[in-house]
């Protein structure tokens, strides 16, 4: 690109300050900032935008580069976090390299931490920027790898979820492994007796999905089998997997998690484990399939082990489980009692509000009872009893019980730290999956090429889980598609002469690429563009300083420090 | 435009939200070509209002605005905002797509954002970004961030009384920007359909302000008198001598009488650069306008205005030059002649004594009044006829004198032709009106007129105009004495001004096609009363002006008829939302004292104050006042007021419909008041409050009286899980009120919030712990009660709240300062949408998915997907892994699996 040939030597710096509307200007002196940025050295242009993301602002930022012959930018603003992309993109149009651009956050660091000081939060918005202007002065272009990508995916986990995403990839025209640790693939919904909304046996819906994924070409499936070890980075991922004591070795370009989750077990609370006629919704649901009696009482308890301060989540599934058992003991037996102590009762949309509506004109009862007063057991051998104070009749009324049954959360999985390891993704506070982001990027990780769905990132139904299986087949088909990936440019580079052979690095890199190799007679660091992610861990460890990351040098970063204590 | 054979690896969204986005960028990232359709002018959808999102307390416009620029810059993605779909046929692999592309009028390939044409729009209107709190202007972008900043002009067609107006004067124009006080502009406006400002400003009866929406209201705008403001302002303030327009065209055209009519033609053909040669028979130019009308009320300053406006344009007016040839016109160069020659004739009442000294005809009458010709009238002074003539007969009358004047009218006064407010004048300055009487022999004294022996009169069946046809009571003959009678009963055309070849309707007036206004003779066109007959100066008017244009087509050889009418579309049903009452300015007058002996003019004119007020009247039905202000100012030249709907023809292997919610009218749910109590808002509402980009900067004032609420109720479930409204959950209002409460905590630390709930929903991930945080760290109380109604404390407008305890059994009350209501969500697509698309809707009126266990975002339909708030209630991140599931599927789908 001919545009790229843009003298460089003598940086000319343009300056975009952005008012965010009133998040920053209203305690930024904005024009103030603009008019101290254009004394700074090699700054030929700055102006201020009400919104520099606008398309307005990026046009701005395009004008100045072409206008002022700009060969350095810097937007001073929000978050790279959300917003370095796209300056970088208006950058690359108009014809200069995206590294060449610089982001100084004033929102974050200015105008919201100091808002009851607006005077402070101007003058720490142009140290901000001085700064950015001493790095800007020393910014070099880079230039991304481009990465062909192996034309298939991983699934990790054979439940719905799993079997649904394999499937629609499949359909899509790649080939997919499933590895499912147990010796057939279902899931939970194995043990499932019936499915809310509808009432249809969770068998049929897995048993079409099973015979489908045998007898598509595409789709190779590993029964108990676990995933052993994950190299590589998106678009060429090597796994291991073990497969009943025999390792496979597959390559693949995407990998997907729906490893699910698992019922809570709710031993010593309400005398599950102790007294006989106490069950957990699954357990009923098994005896359901087998047409057991179920007695003429039952009582169920919602939010066993959830919500409570130990565990403070509300799993999501449990209160319309609850109220799909209960109407279907009701639809069987229309003179059983069913009593539902719930407190709040989560059967949120048009179906779930609609299905417990039903259910109470199926006569399935529903008491409502507080944290603070929870329901109690009345019996030594097996339950006879539950006392529990009605929270709208506001006194404590007995009910008689021949079988509880207790509705518990659905807790992260037994694997899920190993597979979070192995796959360097993140889990959450809960023991879940962590998204890359709770709004707007739900069923991918932080980690490029690595995707999440199903019960394994949050409790989830089954409609919810099967949207959230194409969810991560779009993801994940969007490399395996256009065939290649480009990898980070801010990564490590090492200085041979410089470096000792330690190994530091190697040890250190959580990403894995860094590999000692033999140069002459010794041995030196060696990195791999396409997996380093620029995170920097080897370059503060270095004991030789060998190690430097593209776009923060020291020399960039020097400078930078320098320019604040100038 | 059509996309050819690339329709099997297209797919179309429907829906520019963030669920439509998400679906589009999927597939983008995938290789897939991505049309994105999305009504309004702007992608974003509903998550671009919130100010920020639950459970983070991400500001929403950050995290969305990068996903709307991607959107706009995928190269993948061809974005369709401002259209609508109109049509699809075909099915799954290969569907073809018919979408209108709505005129924006203005050309976006030009258009840089600029917002020079906002800041000088003179129609603000309230904005529906910010839920009608705050204001824009009607052209427009939707809010800041908006993609693609590009301006529309919201045009919702002729406002009534430009529709009204036999001439399409733009009265919405002119109006609007008196409002802004921009008179000269105004002015401008006026003279862009016709020359006559000031005259039509004092004697145009104004059918404008009979259709005047306001009128619905409470009074309709003083339309006129606001024309004669900005007429008026120019004389005062003095015009600079125009430069006359070029002449393009090398035909020039004659025009025969320098009336209303033909000098409304002139004007427009010089301006279409016709030279144009005006002949008038009398003295001095304007017809029955100089001749006619008398001084108190169009002075003859005003009517030398206009006309000199004209002249000044390069009319040529030749006084005292009759035209009884017309072959003798063409002779002189001349290519087409129009004739507007009026109906100058007095009927004669045919009856007995009528050649009486004494007796004059009100033409006449009025001509000599007119020309200054000094009159003496006796004291007594009948007037027959009940027209604006006999009125102006009758108070000229009384200016030049004559002691008693009374109005003889054979029918009541119900059934008087005359303005309205003519009579009312006349009878206020001491003028007697005796209806239901008609002369049948005039009796004079040596032949002068002594006394009219009259007949009463009944009124019978209608006639043939609508009106009661007056019937003579036999033996009711009686006389008034009088010694002046002036005669006012009808005007017909002179024949014996025109040359003898031209044809006449059994009427006695001139014979012309009623479409292209050609006479018999070839090249003759004519207009105004010498071919209807006596009528208003604004459809003479209007006569010359279509003559015009026949004229023009007629010189330059095109067909007369050819796409001729197009009637432009009439604005119906505006909105009289939020309309303040208030009383149309009364004009100011002369004192009836002052009136007799002097025809100083009656109404004295707005001043600019009292024309402002009443301009802002207005509620600029049609939203656009097509002031063309826009124009001037844009230096992109990228406004196009004649731009039309376009069409594109679109093939695709897919469709996903994602056209998001809409929230339900709670008016119906009167217990809490909404719209009625000041202080009860909706949760969209409270978001645009504590936006950055809202109404107030993100400053949280209650509408009563711009007070920080320091104690907010929110009210869960209202129209949501109830029977009478909507059965089902929507989903997400638990949150979005905890959220706000939390934002009203952040912007005014201490405030003190309270929930009413039925069930605190919080199912996803973190929800639960951001309810405890709320209770923590943000002074949020929950309590468990559905109220019952709100009630307001009028010493402070604070509403106050009954509601029962549930788990006290308590009744109780409970006053904040502002209450917030989780107004329902619905799915936000019509069943003719839904018709177009093929698929079918549910009881609740989201989009049917019939097999929901095994393929839960496939519609009714084969290869039609759908995915957010239309598909079922839900969150965010719900909706967006829904968008990218429905990308999956879409893929999958035009891959060749199912």
């Amino acid at each position: 690109m001919a545009k790229e040939e843009k003298d460089l030597s003598h940086p000319r710096i343009g300056v975009f300050v952005c008012h965010c509307g009133i998040n920053i200007g209203a305690y930024v002196d904005v024009p103030d900032v603009v008019e101290y940025a254009k004394q700074l050295p090699n700054v030929v242009h700055a102006e201020h935008n009400l919104f520099t993301c606008s398309e307005e602002g990026i046009s701005a930022i395009k004008r100045g580069i072409k206008e002022y012959n700009l060969n350095r930018v810097i937007v001073s603003s929000c978050t790279p976090r959300t917003h370095e992309p796209l300056f970088r993109a208006a950058c690359e149009e108009a014809g200069l390299n995206k590294y060449l651009f610089e982001f100084v956050n004033i929102r974050d660091q200015c105008s919201w931490v100091h808002m009851q000081e607006p005077e402070k939060a101007t003058e720490k918005a142009k140290d901000l920027i001085r700064m950015g202007v001493a790095k800007a002065r020393l910014l070099e272009p880079l230039e991304e790898i481009e990465m062909q990508v192996t034309p298939s995916a991983l699934v990790i986990g054979g439940g719905i979820v799993g079997m649904e995403a394999a499937l629609n990839l499949a359909g899509q025209g790649f080939d997919v492994d499933i590895v499912e640790k147990e010796p057939e693939l279902g899931g939970n919904l194995r043990n499932v007796h019936k499915l809310f909304p509808v009432n249809q046996e969770a068998i049929k819906l897995i048993k079409p999905l099973v015979e489908q994924i045998k007898s598509n070409p595409r789709i190779k499936t590993h029964l108990s089998a676990r995933v052993k070890q994950v190299t590589g980075f998106i678009g060429n991922f090597d796994i291991t997997v073990d497969e009943k004591g025999k390792e496979n070795e597959l390559s693949v370009g995407t990998i997907i998690v729906a490893v699910g989750a698992q019922p809570l077990k709710p031993t010593g609370q309400y005398g599950y484990g102790k007294l006989a006629n106490v069950l957990t919704q699954l357990e009923l649901e098994e005896r359901m399939k087998k047409g057991e009696s179920l007695g003429q009482n039952v009582v169920m308890i919602n939010c066993v082990g959830a919500r409570v301060p130990e565990r403070t989540y509300c799993s999501r599934i449990c209160c319309t489980t609850a109220i799909k058992n209960a109407s279907l003991i009701k639809e069987s037996n229309p003179k059983a009692k069913v009593w539902i102590l719930h407190r709040d009762l989560m059967t949120y949309g048009a179906d779930f509000e609609n299905y417990y509506r039903k259910a109470m004109e199926l006569g399935v009862r529903f008491v409502r009872y507080s944290l603070e007063k929870p329901p109690e057991v009345v019996g030594d051998k097996k339950v006879e009893k539950i006392k529990v104070y009605h929270e709208l009749w506001r006194k404590e009324i007995e009910l008689p019980c021949d079988m509880l049954v207790l509705t518990t959360p659905l807790i992260p999985g037994e694997d899920n730290k190993d597979i979070s390891k192995m796959l360097k993704v993140s889990l959450d506070e809960f023991g879940f999956f962590l998204e890359a982001h709770l709004k707007l990027r739900p069923v991918e990780f932080a980690m490029d090429g690595i995707y999440i769905c199903g019960s394994a990132r949050w409790p989830t139904d089954v409609t919810e889980g099967i949207s959230q299986a194409y969810a991560v087949a779009s993801k994940a088909a969007g490399p395996l598609r256009t065939g290649y990936v480009k990898a980070e440019a801010i990564n490590a580079f090492v200085n041979e002469d410089q470096c000792s052979g330690c190994g530091v690095c190697e040890v250190l890199c959580p990403f894995k690429a860094i590999e000692m190799q033999p140069k002459g007679d010794k041995r030196v660091s060696h990195v791999n563009e396409a997996v380093c992610k620029g995170c920097g861990t080897c370059g503060a460890a270095c004991p030789s300083g060998a190690i430097s990351m593209h776009h923060f040098t020291d020399e960039q970063i020097l400078a930078q420090v320098e320019a604040l204590f100038s | 435009m059509s996309n050819g054979e690339n329709g099997s690896k297209s797919v179309l969204v429907v829906g520019g939200g963030i669920a439509g986005m998400q679906a589009s960028l999927d597939l983008a990232n995938m290789g897939f070509k991505v049309y994105l359709v999305e009504k309004s002018p702007s992608i974003g959808g509903r998550m671009a209002q919130l100010d920020k999102t639950f459970p983070t307390n991400d500001c929403a416009m950050c995290i969305l605005a990068p996903k709307m620029i991607e959107s706009n810059s995928h190269a993948n993605i061809e974005l369709l905002t401002y259209s609508e779909v109109e049509k699809v046929s075909g099915g799954i692999g290969k569907f073809k797509v018919k979408v209108k592309k709505k005129a924006s009028f203005i050309d976006w390939s030009k258009c840089t954002g600029c917002n020079e044409c906002a800041k000088v729009c003179p129609v603000e209107l309230n904005s529906e970004f910010n839920e009608n709190m705050g204001k824009r202007k009607a052209i427009y972008i939707p809010f800041p961030q908006a993609i693609p900043n590009k301006y529309t002009i919201d045009k919702r067609g002729y406002p009534p009384c430009r529709f009204a107006c036999p001439a399409g004067v733009n009265a919405q124009g002119y109006v609007a920007l008196i409002s802004q006080g921009k008179f000269k502009e105004a002015l401008e406006v006026v003279r862009r359909t016709m020359p006559f400002a000031g005259v039509l400003g004092r004697v145009c009866t104004h059918p404008c302000e009979l259709d005047c929406e306001r009128g619905k209201f409470d009074e309709s705008i003083s339309i006129r008198a606001l024309k004669r403001f900005v007429a008026d302002y120019e004389m005062k303030a003095g015009r600079e001598k125009l430069k006359p327009i070029k002449k393009t065209k090398k035909e020039k055209v004659a025009v025969v009488g320098s009336g209303p009519a033909g000098l409304a033609c002139a004007y427009d053909l010089i301006k279409e650069g016709y030279a144009v040669t005006v002949f008038e028979a009398l003295a001095e130019a304007g017809g029955l306008l100089r001749y006619g009308i008398p001084e108190y009320r169009l002075p003859k300053d005003v009517v030398d205005n206009d006309i000199s406006y004209i002249q000044e344009l390069g009319v040529e007016i030749k006084t005292n030059s009759p035209v009884k040839d017309f072959g003798e016109v063409f002779n002189q160069g001349y290519s087409a002649i129009f004739v507007g020659t009026g109906a100058q004739a007095s009927q004669k009442m045919g009856i007995p004594g009528e050649e009486s000294k004494g007796v004059i005809h009100a033409l006449d009458f009025l001509r000599m009044v007119n020309s200054g010709v000094e009159m003496k009238l006796g004291s007594g002074v009948a007037v027959i006829g009940g027209g604006n003539a006999a009125i102006d007969a009758a108070r000229a009358s009384l200016r030049l004198g004559a002691k008693e004047v009374t109005v003889v009218y054979r029918r009541s006064q119900a059934e008087m032709p005359a303005i309205k407010t003519e009579i009312e004048e006349a009878e206020q300055e001491g003028i007697k009106f005796h209806f239901l009487a008609a002369p049948v022999k005039i009796l004079s004294k040596n032949g002068q007129l002594s006394a009219l022996e009259c007949i009463k009169m009944e009124l019978g069946e209608p006639d043939a105009s609508g009106r009661r046809r007056p019937v003579p009571v036999k033996g009711s003959e009686f006389t008034m004495d009088v010694d002046n009678s002036i005669i006012a009963i009808g005007q017909s055309v002179d024949k014996a001004m025109l040359p003898k070849d031209i044809g006449y309707t059994g009427w006695g007036t001139l014979e012309v096609d009623p479409i292209t206004l050609q006479t018999n003779l070839d090249g003759v066109f004519a207009g105004g009363d010498v071919v209807s007959g006596p009528a208003d100066v604004v459809v003479a008017v209007a006569a010359g002006k279509e003559a015009a244009i026949s004229i023009d087509r007629y010189l330059r050889g095109v067909s007369l008829t050819e796409e001729r009418k197009i009637t432009p579309k009439k604005v119906e049903n505006v909105s009289k939302e939020g309309v303040q009452p208030a009383a149309r300015s009364a004009m100011p007058m002369l004192k009836t004292g002052e009136r007799k002996g002097s025809f100083a003019e009656v109404e004295q004119g707005f001043d600019e104050k009292t024309a402002i007020e009443e301009a802002k009247r207005c509620l600029n039905c049609g939203v656009c006042s097509d002031c063309r202000e826009c124009e001037k100012v844009c230096e992109a030249k990228a406004i196009d007021y004649e731009m039309e709907d376009k069409y594109l023809e679109l093939s695709v292997g897919a469709i996903i419909v994602a056209s998001g919610l809409g929230l339900y009218d709670i008016s119906s749910l009167t217990e809490y008041g909404y719209g009625k109590i000041k202080n009860v808002i909706t949760a969209i509402e409270f978001e645009r409050l504590t936006a950055a980009s809202g109404p107030t900067m993100g400053t949280l004032k209650r509408p009563s009286d711009g007070k920080i609420p320091e104690n907010i109720a929110f009210i869960q479930c209202v129209g949501s899980r109830d029977f009478r409204h909507k059965s089902y959950c929507s989903s997400v209002c638990c949150m979005h009120s905890t959220k706000e409460a939390m934002l009203a905590y952040e912007h005014h630390p201490g405030t003190k919030s309270t929930i009413f709930y039925m069930d605190m929903r919080a199912v996803g991930k973190r929800f639960q712990e951001y309810i405890t945080r709320a209770k923590k760290e943000y002074n949020v109380t929950y309590i468990r009660g559905r109220p019952g109604r709100i009630e307001v404390n009028p010493e402070n407008d604070n509403p106050v709240i009954w509601y029962e305890e549930t788990t006290s059994g308590e009744v109780k009350s409970f006053e904040a300062e502002l209450v917030v209501l989780a107004q329902a969500m619905v799915p936000q697509i019509t069943q003719d949408l839904a018709k177009i698309l093929g698929i079918e809707l549910d009881e609740n009126g989201f989009v049917k998915i019939p097999e929901k266990m095994v393929q839960p975002l496939d519609t009714t339909k084969p290869g039609i997907f759908a995915c957010g708030y239309v598909h079922s209630p839900r969150d965010i991140p719900d909706s967006v892994t829904q968008a990218s599931g429905a990308a999956g599927r879409a893929a999958e789908a035009i891959s060749g699996g199912n």
